[in-house]
């Protein structure tokens, strides 16, 4: 049920064309109104009409859907604040990307949440379905200032503003300082040197990283630090621009290491790579900043040994930065009062308790400009042997490429990557022809949703 | 995966009970007709609490499935974005692309190599293992069938994790005793998942079958062992001429659910697939369907692939009792 | 009855001790990493404990994390399968007993549609089971879960294979005669007579609902309703950030194996007289 006080019965379709999508009828019972059968428009039409309000003075439930662990101790301390607006958190199953496939399912069965956990990657994928709310009409765009630039804009899609950022994770290089002083290997600037250090440490019979041939999310970040740009929009046709020149350059360059044999290609964060990260075999990650607590919590027994170090850069000297991972709180489209919900996500991710909370509980990085102490990122400080390393994975959030975006069925698009990857490692084929293929794949998909695409080229 | 393999009662009648109705004479059929529509109240009254929960949980949502697979989206709106989704018919366009699918039907392949290889060695086991507990020589039978049993009770999920953690190189003791020996054994590699899959498959269920087997072979009235030794066959004649034959049934049985429950691998390969880089999105067709219709969010495409599925496996089934002579068919 | 030589008494029983050793040694595996932390887990060698186990500690924390949402998964898993069971037990005699015992046109019809339920991949019943519950307002509610679980089509398979061996048309007919209502007859005789096979119905449905993965992570979103398999399975999927569920994950799931294990054990029993019984009444 959405709301604790407002069944939805069923659907009506999707609103017309234009900026601002979808016009829906549900068949809601609002606490109070006469045996729960008003008729409620429940989203904001092309010409905005006029989302349900709250009473002042009535209380409201909100259901909110997350996977975060330790989410609740925010949302509690809001509902200790905020008794006429209850906030209940459904924690629901993350494994293999199964919230979203929840997620589509609720919208498409008429009973989504309130507000959802959703990555940014996976936004677009919503905005197909007509699952989001626009929050533009209700104004979200006074908060704008309060969110790192690039982050705010992930979630914007025309004039439209479809969730609120709360964490991001800045690509970085975590090394094993002790293992590279020890082999005197030099913590690579650049991606030459990064191979080097590859081969001076296989010298010593253990492996600088995996190439996780599954793991499209790492992939896309390495793509976009090179400056590629896998989706662009063209009038109203989506190009998908996966075979792109940065894109081949990142690839030409992993499968000249995985052909040189100096990196692993086992999957990575699965118990095998722990296992290689708590005895070195494997002594440096190409990660994000939310793997500080990853690291520390899996490998505690070499603690005081990690250093981060920002991610290796194509040109000496350079500062292009690229992002893994990162999150947001979205308005559910069906959701019966938006205005409630937008005033709780904006909250949860710059209220500065709220933040400390969230950083507890290792998020990655807030969102929010401010509200937070910077220390407070360094949760792991021993861990990383006393190094103030936040600021590494600061300096690179603050040089993300903003040109970045997604598009529609970024999840398929990692299956494919990760099923032609797979494929390539095992028969050799080159990693450019897995380029060329999940290209045409993916064009072939979205035409598949019924969309306008091309392939860029 | 779920194998809910039916143990036959010991010794079912052959064939339903012709009703007495039909039997009789012109004179008593009036009152046969009144028999009949008794019978139908009276089945009526039994039936139907089964029937309308079997409507809502199978028979409508395979309707729903059935129609779904015919269609497919159709959007308006710049870029997709906030335009109206339509659903349109598409005749068998998603049974035209499954079946266009490389991976889909090299999914099916691995299945049946999977079946072909697996159900046979698990059949085997048990078979040996239910022979050797109702043999004279055994010692400890309540220990063994117990230990025999227990995977059953541990659920497929929970036993594929627990099999990934003896898989996965560096955590393994299997891997460390193996590789202590010499013997550089990787279970997960492109070559071996899929016979690692099938161990868990074994593991799990070769208990249960043995038990489905011992259930039949304790229906063997015990004068018949004494009359073949009396006669002086030994212990392997008595196996192969006496007891063998009386669980065939049971057998049959057993490998009709498993090959269902193959064509429907699903779990084992899901819970691998982070573990192993040779487990795809389609590895099994169930998996196929499952990415399609949960990471993809093409329902559609997916509702035609568990059509076909579910055809295989019809076909796989009963092409499998005509092989074997119908034996299993028959009914109370 | 002679006793077998003594090569055939120590060959039977070797072959048994190995099968009951590869059976057993992934339960040993559980067993001994339950004692472990998440780094033990995966520094240790695995059949060997580490050197500082605690075996009541880790398990007790599993018990307590979140609230002791676990044990709340335990119970939900027991109401989920046991109610589920005993439904489904009952209306598949029901259903199995008519099929058996009243001819009547259409009734191959209704028995092969009833099979051919089987064939279809519960992956895909799911999502259309979802929509449906959802337009009924029962999606993420304990109704969710327990109505799709009291229907088992190899019940009605088994309940009338087992009703039309064991049931005999002459003590129904002398029933009837003596003026007794089909409800009455079936209560009070079919069922009696149709114990073992009900048994047998009860525990396979029981460790079915127990087992089932599926169904609930589609329908359920609040994870207060959840099973314990999917509650475990939701935990592997925080454990990236949260190194300890690794360790509790592996508890958990020992915690949920041993009651089953024990049940097993104790229930194979009973099951294996109530079918030979059976038999002996044929």
């Amino acid at each position: 049920m959405t709301s604790s006080d407002a069944t939805s019965g069923g659907t009506g379709g999707g609103g017309t064309a234009g900026g601002a999508p979808r016009r829906r009828t549900v068949l809601g019972g609002a606490a109070g109104a006469a045996a729960g059968l008003a008729l409620a428009g429940c989203g904001a039409g092309p010409d905005g009409g006029a989302p349900k309000e709250r009473k002042k003075g009535q209380r409201i439930s909100l259901t909110f859907w997350s996977w975060v662990p330790g989410i609740d101790k925010p949302v509690d301390l809001w509902n200790r604040r905020n008794p006429e607006v209850q906030v209940r958190v459904e924690k629901v199953s993350a494994v293999n990307g199964q919230q979203y496939a929840k997620m589509h399912a609720a919208i498409k069965a008429g009973n989504p949440p309130d507000l959802g956990q959703i990555e940014f990657p996976v936004i677009p994928g919503f905005l197909l379905d007509n699952g989001l709310r626009d929050l533009a009409p209700l104004g979200a765009a006074r908060h704008r200032d309060k969110f790192v630039g690039w982050q705010w804009q992930q979630s914007v899609f025309g004039k439209g503003v479809y969730a609120i950022p709360q964490a991001s994770g800045p690509m970085g290089l975590f090394v094993r300082k002790d293992l590279f002083d020890r082999w005197e290997v030099q913590v690579p600037g650049t991606w030459d040197e990064y191979e080097a250090a590859a081969k001076a440490i296989r010298r010593h019979g253990a492996w600088i990283d995996t190439f996780a041939p599954t793991n499209g999310n790492r992939f896309a970040g390495l793509a976009w630090q090179a400056g590629a740009a896998w989706y662009a929009t063209r009038g109203d046709t989506w190009i998908v621009h996966l075979d792109d020149g940065p894109t081949r350059k990142v690839a030409d360059y992993w499968e000249s290491l995985v052909r040189q044999r100096l990196v692993k290609t086992i999957p990575d964060r699965q118990n095998a790579w722990y296992k290689d990260i708590q005895t070195g075999a494997i002594p440096a990650w190409v990660g994000a900043s939310w793997g500080d607590a990853l690291l520390a919590g899996n490998a505690p027994g070499t603690k005081g040994k990690w250093r981060a170090a920002a991610l290796p850069q194509w040109r000496p000297g350079g500062r292009a930065y690229a992002n893994w991972g990162g999150s947001t709180t979205a308005v559910f489209a069906q959701a019966a009062y938006p205005r409630d919900a937008l005033d709780f996500a904006v909250w949860l991710n710059t209220d500065p308790q709220s933040l400390a909370l969230l950083i507890a509980g290792g998020y990655g990085f807030p969102a929010a400009r401010t509200g937070y102490a910077p220390a407070a990122l360094d949760a792991d400080k021993d861990f990383f042997g006393g190094q103030a390393y936040s600021r590494v994975f600061a300096d690179a959030g603050a040089h993300v490429d903003t040109r970045w975006r997604w598009g529609p069925g970024v999840d398929t698009l990692y299956q494919r990557l990760g099923d032609a990857f797979t494929e390539a490692l095992a028969d050799g084929s080159s990693f450019r022809s897995v380029l060329r293929k999940v290209q045409g794949q993916t064009v072939a998909d979205l035409k598949g949703k019924g969309l306008k695409v091309e392939s860029g080229g | 995966m779920s194998r809910d393999t039916p143990v036959r009662p010991p010794t079912p009648a052959a064939a339903p009970p012709e009703p007495g109705a039909r039997r009789a004479a012109a004179g008593r059929r009036r009152r046969a007709s009144r028999t009949e529509a008794r019978n139908a109240r009276a089945a009526a009254g039994f039936l139907l609490p089964f029937l309308a929960l079997f409507g809502l949980c199978f028979l409508a949502p395979i309707g729903y499935a059935l129609r779904t697979s015919l269609q497919r989206t159709e959007r308006t709106g710049p870029l997709g974005l906030g335009g109206q989704e339509h659903e349109v018919f598409a005749g068998l366009a998603n049974y035209a692309q499954a079946l266009a699918d490389d991976r889909f039907l090299a999914g099916f392949g691995r299945v049946l190599l999977f079946g072909a290889v697996q159900i046979p060695l698990m059949t085997l086991l048990a078979t040996g293992l239910a022979l050797l507990l109702e043999s004279a020589a055994a010692r400890g039978i309540t220990f063994f069938r117990s230990a025999f049993f227990l995977p059953y009770g541990v659920p497929g999920v929970i036993a594929s994790i627990l099999w990934g953690f003896l898989y996965v190189p560096g955590i393994s003791p299997l891997v460390k005793i193996a590789q202590s020996v010499g013997w550089n054994v990787d279970f997960l590699s492109r070559g071996s998942v899929l016979w690692s899959l099938a161990n868990i498959v074994t593991w799990q269920f070769t208990g249960y079958t043995m038990l489905v087997l011992i259930a039949q072979l304790k229906a063997v009235p015990g004068e018949l062992y004494e009359a073949a030794r009396i006669d002086g066959a030994n212990a392997w004649q008595v196996a192969r001429h006496i007891k063998l034959p009386m669980i065939r049934p049971a057998l049959v049985l057993t490998c009709v659910f498993s090959i269902i429950g193959t064509l429907q691998l699903f779990a084992e390969p899901m819970v691998l697939r982070p573990l192993s880089s040779a487990i795809d999105s389609g590895y099994t067709p169930n998996l196929h369907a499952y990415s399609e219709a949960f990471v993809g969010n093409n329902q559609q495409l997916a509702a035609a692939e568990a059509v076909l599925l579910a055809l295989v496996a019809c076909a796989a089934s009963f092409g499998f009792l005509r092989l074997v002579g119908g034996h299993g068919k028959e009914r109370g | 009855m002679t006793r077998p030589p003594l090569r055939h008494r120590i060959i039977t029983n070797a072959l048994l001790a190995v099968a009951a050793l590869y059976f057993l040694v992934p339960v040993y595996w559980l067993i001994v990493s339950a004692t472990k932390n998440s780094a033990d887990l995966f520094g240790t060698f695995g059949f060997w404990f580490s050197r500082h186990p605690h075996p009541l500690r880790y398990l007790t924390e599993v018990l307590t994390y979140d609230h002791g949402v676990y044990a709340r998964w335990f119970a939900n898993s027991l109401l989920y399968a046991g109610i589920g069971a005993v439904c489904a037990t009952l209306m598949s005699a029901a259903a199995g007993y008519a099929l058996a015992k009243f001819p009547f046109r259409g009734r191959e019809t209704i028995f092969n549609v009833v099979l051919a339920g089987v064939l279809i991949p519960g992956t895909a019943l799911a999502l259309p089971l979802y929509f449906l519950f959802s337009a009924m307002g029962l999606a993420n509610t304990y109704w969710a879960v327990l109505i799709p679980s009291t229907v088992s089509p190899f019940g009605v398979y088994l309940c009338r294979i087992y009703a039309a061996a064991a049931v005999p048309d002459s003590l129904l007919e002398a029933a009837r005669i003596d003026g007794a209502g089909e409800a009455r007859i079936f209560g009070g005789l079919g069922l009696r007579l149709m114990t073992p096979a009900l048994v047998t119905v009860f525990l396979f449905q029981f460790v079915h609902i127990w087992n089932n993965y599926f169904l609930p992570l589609v329908m359920l979103s609040d994870s207060d309703l959840y099973p314990v398999q999917l509650g475990l399975t939701s935990w592997t999927g925080y454990a990236d950030r949260q190194p300890v569920l690794y360790q509790y994950t592996v508890g958990g799931a020992l915690l949920s194996v041993l009651p089953l294990m024990v049940l097993m054990t104790v229930l194979q029993r009973y099951w294996r007289t109530g079918l030979t019984e059976g038999s002996v009444k044929s």
